[in-house]
């Protein structure tokens, strides 16, 4: 028998990230209905920003952390209060339709600005080790599960106990009656959008230290990402957090078991597509818009 | 979808073919004269570049149909051209087919993987049925690299690694092996498949789409049986890809896995959503966007990531401006312009 433990725990890590990006994914989804295709894309900028002020210019890492996290926090608030209004009226469909073209335009401008070479970028936490068993685990990877349950907990308290919170649950069922609430609509769908930004960027920081520095690679992270939040329904945060490790640890498991290795990419989209036609048949009322 | 302020097409006018006229038979034959020439006048650079163009043409018409006439968002049309590539060269080294035949085999397999990829277009709109095709092309996406395309070898996946200079490329017919042969066959067949479309647009498939797409439950009252005509419409996006997967089976110096990203997906949709969805023009424009106009920023030597920064401001240009795209605008602005320059004549 294989021992699995450095694949769980590599799994288990790249899981975090994957439920990380799902919650934020998710909760842009309530709050606004846009399903962000651009966050790997973000996530990618903010890295490359990252790698340019610490790697180039020799600043404190920590500023350049910040700095990521800030650029990639204004492209995503700016493309919300820019564009999300107009979008407002729009079918799901045309909202995500509307990411894409930012995914695409975030694409094209790294490429042109920072060339398409892979690069590394090393994160302070990777200094850290510890042995686990048969296993070495690093403290990027410690970060990135740590982060997602933190983040999962916080948000759900955040949904349940703030007004905010109250604010973005209602506007999930209807905005235009949680508007006649008198609810400051656009100025939830900002802070939503402010929300999914610091988490596009800080998830695009971790896959940089876990993977390394790729544009492509980053910004088509969204994908399995995808994945994570469709199976939590694009409502349930903690199914989402599940589902994120669920597909991690499968992905990394089967590294493993030669028969199958080289197919071990494909599990987030048979498990994403199970759990659609399970939803078109058991759910049609969601999925018929 | 339905794209906002589109005026939508009257569906109980029924167009035919009774209303070729003598001035469609002349348009067609000039249009045959200059779609044909290109060997007269291009190297052998452009002359690929526009065999590439013909080709993505029939993709992005697939994709088109799909959006545009039944209103259902496809993003694995690319991943379906990965796979009419695959079936065609596996059955090319298999049998040893005439060109033609492998072609329609290709087309009419891919086209029975179609259906399957329709069933759950039957439960799932909008958004949903975008995301399902979106996980099938990724997952397409990671089978193919681990198969590879057939070239030669043997076995079920026809692949050998150590098969020295062995390319997967399907065997031309004789009488098309050089380039420009191959271009004049590669735009005859791609203009069939828009005429099939065109048939199935003015008949009663036509008719059963656009009632789907205005109101499916409107449709359903009105005895359209949603279920056949869906199915048939992705029956037929996926032939006409598969045949396309085809023609590139046999094209350039062969195909690889690395040309079927699935980030291309989601670019043929920008593309044949700023070309326009609602008519066969805008096919041709989107294979322009994506196959000319990056050869023409090669020549001068502008890197084509600028065009993706193009496309992106494109795809939000046209969802928020112009829902039916640059074909349907540049139409506008010409009927404008012959509007003006009459007016001007009379003063």
């Amino acid at each position: 028998m294989v021992d699995l433990t450095p694949y769980i725990i590599l799994g288990l890590a790249f899981g975090g990230v994957y439920s990380l990006s799902g919650v934020g994914t998710v909760v842009l989804f309530r709050a606004t209905a846009v399903l962000h295709f651009a966050s790997g894309a973000v996530g990618a900028t903010g890295a490359l920003v990252a790698w340019t002020l610490i790697e180039q210019r020799g600043t404190p890492d920590i500023v350049g952390y910040l700095a990521a996290i800030g650029v990639g926090t204004a492209i995503t608030l700016g493309y919300g209060l820019l564009l999300g209004p107009k979008f407002a009226q729009r079918d799901a469909l045309e909202k995500a339709i509307g990411t894409l073209g930012l995914l695409l335009i975030l694409l094209g401008g790294m490429s042109v600005l920072w060339g398409n070479d892979a690069r590394t970028l090393n994160l302070p936490t990777a200094r850290l080790s510890i042995q686990l068993g048969s296993a070495t685990v690093n403290g990027t990877q410690i970060a990135a599960i740590a982060l997602a349950l933190v983040v999962t907990i916080a948000t759900t308290l955040f949904l349940q106990l703030t007004r905010l919170g109250t604010a973005m649950r209602g506007m999930a069922d209807s905005r235009e009656v949680t508007a006649m609430l008198g609810v400051p609509v656009r100025r939830v769908e900002a802070t939503a959008w402010l929300f999914s930004g610091v988490l596009a960027s800080i998830t695009g920081i971790l896959m940089t230290g876990l993977v390394g520095l790729d544009i492509a690679s980053l910004t088509f992270l969204i994908i399995p990402v995808l994945a994570a939040a469709v199976m939590g329904r694009l409502r349930s945060l903690w199914i989402t957090f599940g589902a994120g490790l669920v597909i991690g640890v499968m992905q990394s498991s089967l590294i493993a078991f030669d028969s199958v290795a080289e197919y071990r990419n494909i599990t987030p989209f048979v498990l994403a597509i199970v759990m659609l036609l399970w939803l078109a048949w058991r759910r049609p009322l969601m999925t018929r818009v | 979808m339905t794209l906002h302020r589109v005026p939508q097409p009257d569906v109980t006018a029924r167009p035919s073919w009774h209303g070729i006229t003598r001035r469609h038979v002349v348009t067609g034959v000039l249009g045959a004269a200059v779609l044909l020439s290109p060997p007269a006048w291009t190297d052998d650079y452009w002359l690929q570049t526009l065999t590439a163009t013909a080709i993505y043409a029939a993709v992005a018409l697939s994709v088109s149909l799909l959006l545009g006439r039944v209103g259902m968002v496809s993003l694995c049309q690319f991943a379906l051209l990965a796979v009419g590539t695959w079936i065609a060269l596996r059955i090319g080294y298999a049998t040893g087919m005439p060109f033609l035949v492998v072609l329609v085999s290709a087309g009419v397999l891919t086209g029975l993987l179609g259906i399957l990829l329709g069933l759950p277009a039957l439960r799932l709109n909008g958004l949903y049925l975008a995301l399902i095709t979106l996980m099938a092309a990724a997952g397409v996406t990671v089978v193919l690299a681990a198969t590879q395309f057939p070239n030669g070898g043997s076995g079920v996946l026809g692949f050998s690694a150590t098969a020295v200079g062995s390319t997967s490329r399907l065997a031309r017919p004789g009488y098309a092996s050089s380039d420009s042969a191959y271009y004049a066959v590669v735009v005859v067949i791609v203009a069939l498949l828009f005429l099939l479309v065109g048939a199935h647009v003015v008949s009663k498939p036509g008719r059963a789409w656009a009632a789907i797409r205005q109101s499916e439950s409107t449709a359903v009252a009105a005895g359209v049986s949603v279920v056949l005509y869906k199915l048939w419409a992705f029956a037929l996006a996926a032939f006409i890809t598969g045949v396309a997967g085809g023609l590139l089976a046999a094209s350039g110096g062969g195909v690889t896995t690395y040309q079927f990203p699935t980030e291309n997906n989601i670019l043929l949709l920008a593309a044949v959503l700023m070309g326009g969805v609602y008519g066969m023009w805008g096919s041709i424009v989107a294979a322009v966007f994506v196959k000319v106009v990056p050869a023409v920023l090669q020549l001068w030597g502008i890197s084509s990531d600028i065009l993706l920064i193009a496309f992106g401001i494109g795809v939000i240009q046209t969802m928020l401006l112009s829902p039916r795209g640059v074909s349907a605008q540049i139409a506008g602005d010409l009927t404008r312009l012959a509007g003006r320059l009459k007016r001007s004549n009379k003063v």
